[in-house]
């Protein structure tokens, strides 16, 4: 039996930040492609942006909330680093308190990690229903170029048997061992990189390229057989790095480009360049979903477009709704002035 | 105590007031409207309404929880609420420019962090528009 997402929305904080305004502060902007990036206003964090965005995804689906079985929050910015973070989401969007929730959190692979446990327990429960929320908001020191990139956004799919509006067609994955590249000590709250670049480069590429020439094999297709391509977009150069090693090409990469106007979505990326790619996809289309978290590991997921349903609403109206902020503005929301 | 005020802070529970009907936000020990009952039933409210009143609270204003929020984001709207159900509530008004907030302008609830005490944060509703 089929399965699959059938229902799924993106939520995109309302200010952004421009790039000129970093240059003017420091000098210069080290997001290759990005042109400004978005910001959570001062009340909001990932749990509260998980919650608005689940419950977009679960009001475009013609299920009741009150059936959702599982339900699993990704996140590498999470409010607390010890506390269930999903019961604060489950409950507040009314999802049942019995069904089984997990809290993902150590990479920016957290995103596809959520998504293939829900499709996991569909697999085993084709009766069930599964609510995955990808939220993030990753902080790094003012001081750290790695910080420029940083945006903030959320995406949330409804994963069943039922009312298809994309089909699982795949999965793969690989993991390894790399280090230095984007990691957070016990106990710092802002993540660091030594910024060895091309050791850093070689572990994205390996981990990306045998996760998706894996799922390319399994399923017997090839790069050109894909209309769009959804890659891990720690700014706008990578996803394009990435895309031509597979043989994919920028064409195929265009639909899900989100990072040029909202930054680097950490765990929340891949989900949110999934959602704008669902949104202009055509019914047949086919689409190739490739992750990647420092550490490392990468997931790769493809569907097929079975209907044109699409999300209430859509990633570039939540891109074209902003209020630009000032740099000083920045750093008192993001509480870097102490 | 917060905690107890979760369903209606996270989902915005109501009461349904068996012997007059009438619906209280926030929940009351006996309805506000006929005060003679206090046997409720639970509802979950919409979270939609429209502004009945509001003001701006700028530099000075707020109080002591919301001052860092103040500091920080600028002037922010707090308004009445006219729920669709009937009850008015005092909520923030999140997601808007302060200079856009209107009479009457719809508004829909949602999860937002209101403070933070004790290092633990306080999560409830606000307003924005739609």
């Amino acid at each position: 039996m089929a399965i699959g997402i059938s229902g799924y929305s993106a939520y995109i904080p309302r200010l952004r930040i421009k790039k000129e305004d970093y240059a003017k502060a420091w000098g210069s902007f080290s997001a290759a492609g990005v042109a400004e990036k978005s910001v959570m206003g001062f009340d909001e964090d990932v749990l509260t942006a998980a919650a608005k965005v689940s419950k977009r995804a679960l009001e475009s689906v013609p299920m009741a909330p009150d059936k959702v079985t599982r339900f699993a929050f990704a996140s590498t910015s999470p409010p607390y680093f010890e506390k269930l973070l999903s019961g604060t989401v489950l409950y507040s969007v009314g999802m049942p308190n019995s069904a089984f929730s997990s809290d993902h959190t150590t990479s920016t692979r957290a995103g596809t990690e959520a998504m293939i446990a829900g499709f996991e327990h569909i697999s085993a429960n084709q009766t069930g229903m599964a609510v995955v929320v990808a939220a993030d908001a990753p902080s790094a020191s003012m001081w750290d170029s790695v910080e420029h990139a940083l945006g903030a956004g959320a995406a949330a799919f409804v994963l069943s048997a039922d009312n298809l509006v994309a089909e699982l067609e795949g999965h793969a994955s690989y993991a390894s061992e790399y280090f230095g590249e984007r990691f957070r000590p016990r106990g710092n709250p802002y993540l660091h990189d030594l910024n060895v670049k091309k050791y850093a480069e070689g572990s994205l590429i390996t981990n990306t390229t045998r996760a998706a020439n894996a799922l390319l094999k399994s399923l017997n297709r090839k790069p050109e057989e894909y209309q769009h391509v959804v890659i891990q977009q720690p700014d706008a150069r990578v996803p394009t790095t990435v895309a031509s090693r597979l043989g994919f090409t920028d064409a195929q990469l265009a639909s899900s480009l989100v990072s040029k106007s909202l930054g680097d979505l950490g765990a929340a990326s891949v989900p949110v360049a999934l959602a704008a790619a669902l949104d202009v996809a055509k019914v047949g289309d086919q689409i190739m979903v490739i992750s990647y978290g420092s550490g490392a590991g990468s997931d790769a997921l493809s569907f097929k477009v079975v209907s044109d349903r699409k999300a209430p609403v859509k990633v570039q109206a939540e891109m074209d709704r902003k209020e630009y902020i000032d740099y000083v503005k920045y750093l008192k929301i993001k509480g870097a002035i102490v | 105590m917060y905690w107890r005020t979760i369903p209606q802070r996270y989902k915005m529970i109501g009461q349904k007031c068996k012997k007059c009907g009438a619906i209280n936000f926030p929940p009351k020990g006996v309805c506000k409207y006929c005060q003679t009952s206090s046997e409720f039933e639970e509802i979950q409210l919409s979270g939609r309404g429209k502004v009945h009143t509001f003001v701006l609270i700028s530099a000075g204003g707020a109080p002591p929880e919301f001052a860092e929020q103040e500091k920080a984001g600028g002037q922010y709207p707090v308004a009445i609420v006219q729920l669709e159900e009937g009850p008015k509530v005092i909520g923030q008004i999140a997601d808007v420019d302060p200079k856009e907030v209107k009479i009457d302008m719809p508004v829909k609830a949602e999860l937002r962090k209101i403070y933070t005490e004790e290092e633990v944060i306080r999560y409830g509703f606000k307003f924005v528009p739609g």
